[in-house]
């Protein structure tokens, strides 16, 4: 044990101090940055030791970097062998190497003492742009990965600690807007340098072989508190299943992504095996980001571990080659995050049977919106590039509802956008954003609420929109007789038009004019628990403050309630109405959740029901606008539904 | 004749009081046990330090009203009227999380909930026009539904209403007519910056404490004037200075952060009279501390704060890091097997295991017992501590587990919760440009003089001040202020395309409100001082820095050359072949209040012995150290670490590679030897 290498205060003042200088690294990164991007949090820190393992990663960083830093400094350390100097400075931002995508871009300092290298600093952020054939760089058709940016395999942009103008401007003019990117690498650049400092100043108190022992003893004290918890689980095997809502360049069904974690001793094993192969869109994941995945959620059970190489150590994954968790050069893997918020509810869901009290159903999806074109507001016209993203609801919990309007899994620390920069920056007026009623998967603990944003075209030309999203089939689901949400997707209605459009969860390219109008919902969480079993007293409240409508309060929960004045927010249950309605929703559901889908899609292109009906009480799955059943999608749908709500209500 | 100056500070637990008297300059201290209505408090604290009201020329007050009533929800019923669509600003906010991790531990819940949030159809656009004009029906309708529910202040916050506020006007305009005594704020007037969360909830939270600060004050200001004071009751505001009653009522938010910026001013001022223009303040208390930092005489400031986090109060702040360690704070051993300080506290009850009141971990007082430095009979003899638990606690909670001495372990303790201080210091200093050898550190609080001169050895900080009264540091920084208002406002332009003269009519028209403002309050044209300064960056970056601007302003090069340079100094490089942009310009608006000046001490000669020794433990050696009564110490008197200062409210240490000497206010300043 290496913590015994080192007296206790030694190591407890070692393992704080290499986290308060990563700490630094991004607190400088956010003051100094760029890219709007990075600004609104999603960027990463890490301190790696002289073999590029990580011995320590930011309080703050971004879920979805987790566990994939280690990667890219020892790419690194593999290119540049034997030709490292102080003040060099590399950037990387290869996918294939262990990277997320080509938007994040990691500079990688090695760090000196005596002339030799004890450690490294590491600075990664998402830059707005990194060329492609879209602005933003998320060309949703791509299927490889020429047309979604450029691939920085490692190069030495820095030597002596200035910047090497040639290489820095090549990568800078191969995207839309090369004076930022220049920005963004001395913002990078010089946090690595903060970081540096602080090694330095360590080294200098303690001596270089004491900083060197840390920075594995660290790791070691990481994994030894993992394995500790995990070895007081049960041994056993635990499976799911989650899915992709399609492959745009094959047939109709979901691409499931299937989970078999076993555990043995103090050791975990994620195996993807019967996992889809690759698919024709950018929502791929290459190893690094499943192994993100996996890190993140796990580690959302472990939430008081430090994050290092040691956490890394305590599980193993198997990945079948060119399977859509394990996708190699050169398939696009841009949109990455949507395998991986899959891979993270379903560790969420394996974890929450083992560590019930940190139990949580599924979170809404990661949408992305980005649209490009000319301003013209004014006389002079100027190019804008309006990426966008949402937060919506978050899974219930066990004694707890899910939180309302909360970030994406992808990152609990990415901010929303406020309206108003957005408005001053962008011909696009924003004309409503707010929770969703009903949005809440019901449960005895329901989901946080989604909400929905509309927005208008002003003055523009030569406007292009394209959307990122899923779960528009593959439904935000519900645990433990929960139930599920509602379906993402984008709709657009045309100026003067007087039909709405829906263009889904998944689209580019789209051209929209002045006067365009399109509307964006985010689903809440799913709901934890049978919402039969919810003191209707809470539905009452939740009905008081508009979380939960009159209508679907009866018919999700059973609760009758009665309108007694709602300018005076009075309502009153109706309990001997509640215990019927209740009665009856019990008697019937398991017989609606299996009632032929045919008929279900019938009766909702009839508008005798709406779509959180077909969802939640038939388990069925439409193309939205056309009321057309997707016969696969629903039979994998109701599979899953079956296991996580009906065999659940079955218990009690 | 009005000689006295009161300061009064009300805390969680005591009541400080702080009583000056201008002509000898001395100063009294009274501490009262806090009660459920403050006011009773500094009643009696005012009764029982024998203060004749009539007599007093200043009474200042820092609070935690305000403070208590946003984190206990026990707010007056306020509603929210803004733009159509716009309902759940302050709900969806930026969405973020404070713990990234825990997924069961939860951003609080707004300060007004759905049901109360409203909406009327007006929009003004990026530009500042109208593009919807108010719907006069539905605001009267509006008006008149909040009416039935019987709110008691109301929030209007309208999308891009800090370019115009001529909807939320008319919005007011109604909601006034319907409820004349309402208090209703506007984002416009409140905070006219960009953002909406931000700005609308800065209003929320302005319109929610209006009635409570309102009524307290009042109370307050008519038990004082019963029984005898003239003057006006000043209140201490998070920016570090104080406003009258008659402010209150429109900016009500600034009395969030009351309480916190006490200490930060008290600790400036303290390092200023001893020659430390650079100072870092260290107030470590029973279960936190309190870091904050003053460069060149001036408090650092933020706009980014809050009570809760997620509810962003944008007014300036004076910059307070607190962290989880105090003398309350446990030492613990996790299950991989790491020596851990804080940030659980034994708290004020048990408290640490020498309390004998059932707590068996170890705690820092414990550890601090077991070395020798804190004696066992403390505040006078009021409180005993018991050595021998404190001697067991250690043993069994981490001497056992890494094999170590009772006294090495206690050691270990107080080396990591000092480490744990350190980054504290290190991230408001060295990580935002400051070099730590340029700072004194004033160390106060019931326990920052146990610690500080280690803490200070650990930053290479060269001195130490233990101020008199360590414990009732606070009230002595109310005593200390200033009547002040921050103003300021967006000015988003490229320095390029800047015009000076434009900048300085902004400048001068913010000034005349101003000079109005503390003209109401009575301050003297000549003892007005205004400070400015315009927040910059360069294109494209996110985030601003704030630098000195001159008044008036004839040059924009010379602005933007500061900018460089401040640039430069925090962040470690510049970018002269960058456009830069200006964002906001700000002003600082002070009355100066005379300062009594404190009363200076002769040196005396005199050597008053040890009131005792002691046994103390340093760096795993035990030394016989003398034990001086602080009561007694003349200035002058200098002291040869290893030795132990006890007073009423705190023991201050002096190390073996340290020496102390009182200065002339009798402050301990404590440096390395040699």
């Amino acid at each position: 044990m290496a913590a015994e290498q080192l007296d206790p205060v030694t190591f407890e003042v070692l393992k704080n101090s290499f986290i308060t200088a990563v700490d630094q690294m991004g607190e400088q990164v956010l003051r100094t940055c760029y890219s709007f991007v990075i600004y609104n949090h999603d960027f990463s820190s890490g301190l790696h030791d002289a073999k590029g393992e990580c011995a320590a990663q930011g309080n703050q960083d971004i879920a979805v970097h987790v566990g994939t830093l280690h990667f890219t400094c020892q790419d690194v350390m593999r290119h540049f062998e034997g030709d490292m100097h102080e003040g060099d400075v590399y950037a990387i931002n290869d996918p294939y190497a262990g990277g997320t995508h080509f938007s994040d871009v990691r500079l990688v300092r090695p760090i000196f003492a005596d002339g030799k290298v004890i450690a490294y600093a590491q600075s990664n952020g998402h830059w707005s742009d990194v060329g492609g054939s879209v602005p933003g760089s998320f060309d949703v058709s791509a299927r490889e990965m020429f047309r979604e940016g450029l691939r920085i395999t490692p190069v030495r942009l820095f030597s002596k600690n200035e910047l090497h103008r040639d290489v820095a401007g090549l990568i800078a003019h191969n995207t839309r807007d090369p004076a930022s990117i220049i920005g963004d690498m001395q913002a990078q650049a010089q946090a690595t340098r903060v970081c540096e400092r602080e090694i330095l100043r360590l080294v200098g108190k303690y001596g270089r072989d004491t900083i060197e022992t840390g920075l594995s003893a660290v790791q070691d004290y990481v994994e030894r508190a993992v394995r500790q918890r995990i070895a007081a689980m049960p041994d056993g095997e635990w499976e799911t299943v989650d899915f992709i809502d399609r492959d745009p360049a094959g047939g109709e069904g979901m691409i499931p992504i299937r989970i078999k974690m076993t555990i043995k001793g103090d050791k975990v094993i994620y195996d993807f095996t019967g996992s889809h192969p690759v698919i024709g869109s950018i929502y791929n994941s290459a190893f690094g980001t499943t192994f993100s995945g996996v890190a993140a959620g796990m580690k959302t059970f472990f939430p008081d571990v430090p994050l290092n190489s040691g956490f890394y150590r305590a599980f193993e994954i198997i990945a079948p080659e060119g399977s859509i968790v394990d996708a190699r050069w050169p398939v696009a893997v841009t949109g990455f995050l949507m395998p991986f918020e899959k891979i993270m509810n379903s560790i969420y869901e394996m974890w929450s049977r083992l560590m019930p009290e940190r139990a949580l159903a599924c979170a809404f999806n990661l949408e992305y919106l980005l649209t490009g074109g000319w301003d013209a507001r004014a006389a002079d016209k100027s190019i804008f590039m309006f990426y966008d993203w949402l937060p919506g609801g978050w899974g219930g919990r066990n004694g707890k509802d899910g939180n309302n309007c909360t970030t994406a899994s992808f990152g609990t620390g990415m901010n929303a956008q406020p309206v108003e920069g957005q408005e001053r920056a962008n011909p696009i007026l924003c004309t409503e954003m707010e929770i969703v009623t009903d949005s809440p998967g019901p449960g005895k603990w329901r989901g946080g609420a989604g909400l929905v944003k509309t927005s208008r075209m002003l003055e523009s030309e030569d406007v292009v929109i394209s959307y990122i999203c899923d779960r528009e089939r593959a439904v935000v689901w519900g645990i433990e007789g929960g139930l599920p949400s509602m379906p993402h997707g984008l709709t657009l209605t045309r100026a003067g038009g007087d039909r709405d459009e829906r263009l889904g969860a998944i689209f580019s390219d789209v051209t929209i004019r002045e006067g365009d109008v399109f509307t964006r919902p985010t689903a809440g969480g799913g709901g934890f628990g049978d919402p039969l079993e919810r003191d209707p007293k809470r539905v009452l409240e939740d009905v008081v403050d508009d979380y939960v409508s009159v209508d679907r309060a009866a018919k999700d929960y059973g609760v009758v309630i009665r309108t007694i004045d709602a300018e005076l927010c009075e309502y009153e249950i109706d309990e001997a109405a509640t215990a019927a309605l209740r009665e009856e929703i019990r008697a019937s559901r398991v017989a609606w959740a299996r009632v032929d889908p045919e008929e279900v899609a019938a009766r909702y292109r009839s508008g005798e029901i709406d779509a959180f009906d077909v969802i939640r009480r038939h388990a069925v799955i439409l193309e939205w606008d056309s009321g057309a059943l997707l016969p696969e999608s629903t039979r994998q749908f109701r599979e899953v539904f079956e296991r996580r709500s009906v065999g659940e209500w079955a218990k009690a | 004749m009005q000689n006295l100056r009161v300061a009064v500070d009300v805390g969680g637990t005591f009541t400080d009081m702080c009583i000056m008297d201008e002509a000898t300059g001395l100063i009294r201290i009274e501490k009262t046990s806090s009660t459920a209505d403050p006011i009773e408090g500094i009643m009696t604290g005012v009764a029982r330090a024998g203060i004749d009201l009539a007599e007093v020329a200043l009474f200042s007050h820092g609070t935690t009203v305000a403070t208590n009533a946003l984190i206990t929800r026990r707010l007056p019923r306020t509603a929210l009227v803004s733009t159509k669509g716009f309902r759940d600003v302050i709900e969806i906010r930026r969405a973020n999380k404070e713990d990234l991790w825990d997924a069961y531990k939860d951003v609080v819940r707004p300060y007004i909930p759905r049901r109360d949030r409203l909406t009327v159809p007006e929009r003004v656009d990026a530009a500042g026009t109208i593009i919807e004009p108010l719907d006069l029906d539905a605001a009267r309708e509006v008006a008149r539904i909040l009416k039935r529910r019987g709110v008691e202040a109301i929030a209007v916050c309208f999308m891009n209403a800090y370019l115009n506020g001529d909807n939320e006007r008319a919005m007011r305009d109604i909601l006034v007519e319907a409820m004349p005594n309402i208090p209703v704020s506007i984002s416009s007037q409140v905070l006219p910056e960009i953002f909406e969360h931000e700005r609308f909830s800065t209003t929320v939270v302005n319109a929610a404490l209006s009635p409570v600060v309102v009524d307290y004050t009042k109370r307050l200001g008519d038990r004082l004037a019963e029984d005898g004071y003239t003057r006006d009751l000043l209140l201490l505001h998070t920016g570090g200075g104080v406003m009258t009653p008659g402010s209150v009522k429109d900016f009500a938010a600034r009395l969030a952060g009351s309480g916190i910026a006490a200490g930060a001013i008290a600790s400036r001022h303290i390092a200023g009279l001893c020659g430390f223009p650079n100072a870092i303040g260290l107030d470590m208390g029973g279960t936190s501390t309190d870091v904050s930092l003053a460069y060149e005489g001036q408090s650092r400031v933020t706009k980014d704060w809050y009570i809760e986090f997620g509810y962003p109060i944008r007014f300036s702040s004076i910059e307070v890091m607190t962290i989880g360690a105090g003398g309350g704070s446990l030492a613990w051993t996790d299950e991989a097997g790491s020596l851990r300080n804080g940030p659980q506290s034994a708290g004020a009850y048990p408290g640490p295991a020498c309390y004998g009141n059932g707590n068996e971990q170890p705690t820092n007082t414990d550890a601090n017992v077991t070395l020798g430095r804190l004696g066992t009979s403390l505040a006078g003899g009021s409180v005993r501590l018991d050595a021998g638990l404190a001697r067991k606690a250690v043993e069994s909670g981490v001497a056992k587990a890494f094999d170590l001495t009772v006294e090495e372990a206690a050691e270990a303790i107080i080396k990591v919760a000092n480490a744990n201080m350190s980054d504290a210091v290190r991230l408001i200093s060295i990580s935002r440009g400051y070099d730590p050898r340029d700072f004194a550190l004033v160390a106060f609080g019931g326990a920052g003089a146990l610690h500080g001169a280690a803490v200070a050895r650990e930053l290479a900080i060269p001195v130490v001040i233990v101020p008199t009264n360590p414990g009732v540091t606070s009230a002595l920084g109310c005593l200390l202020v200033d009547m002040q208002h921050d103003f300021s406002e967006n000015c988003m332009i490229e320095a390029a395309a800047a015009d000076p003269e434009a900048i300085e009519a902004q400048f001068a028209r913010i000034e005349a409100e101003a000079l109005d403002r503390l003209t109401h309050e009575g301050v003297r044209a000549e003892d007005i001082v205004f400070q400015r300064s315009i927040d910059m960056m360069y294109r494209g970056q996110w985030r601003s820095l704030a630098v000195t601007a001159p008044s008036p302003i004839r040059s924009i090069d010379a602005l933007v050359e500061d900018f460089h340079r401040e640039h430069d100094r925090e962040y470690n490089f510049r970018r002269d072949d960058t456009p830069v942009s200006l964002f906001r310009v700000n002003l600082k608006a002070i009355g100066v209040v005379p300062k009594a000046d404190l009363l200076v001490h002769e040196p005396t000669g005199e050597s008053p012995p040890p009131a005792g020794r002691r046994t103390v433990w340093f760096d795993g050696e035990p030394h016989e150290t003398p034990i001086y009564d602080r009561a007694v110490l003349p200035a002058g008197f200098a002291i040869e670490g290893p030795a132990v200062v006890e007073q009423v409210d705190s023991t201050t240490v002096v190390p073996p590679w340290a020496k102390a000497e009182v200065d002339k206010y009798l402050n301990i300043i404590i440096r390395a030897k040699g």
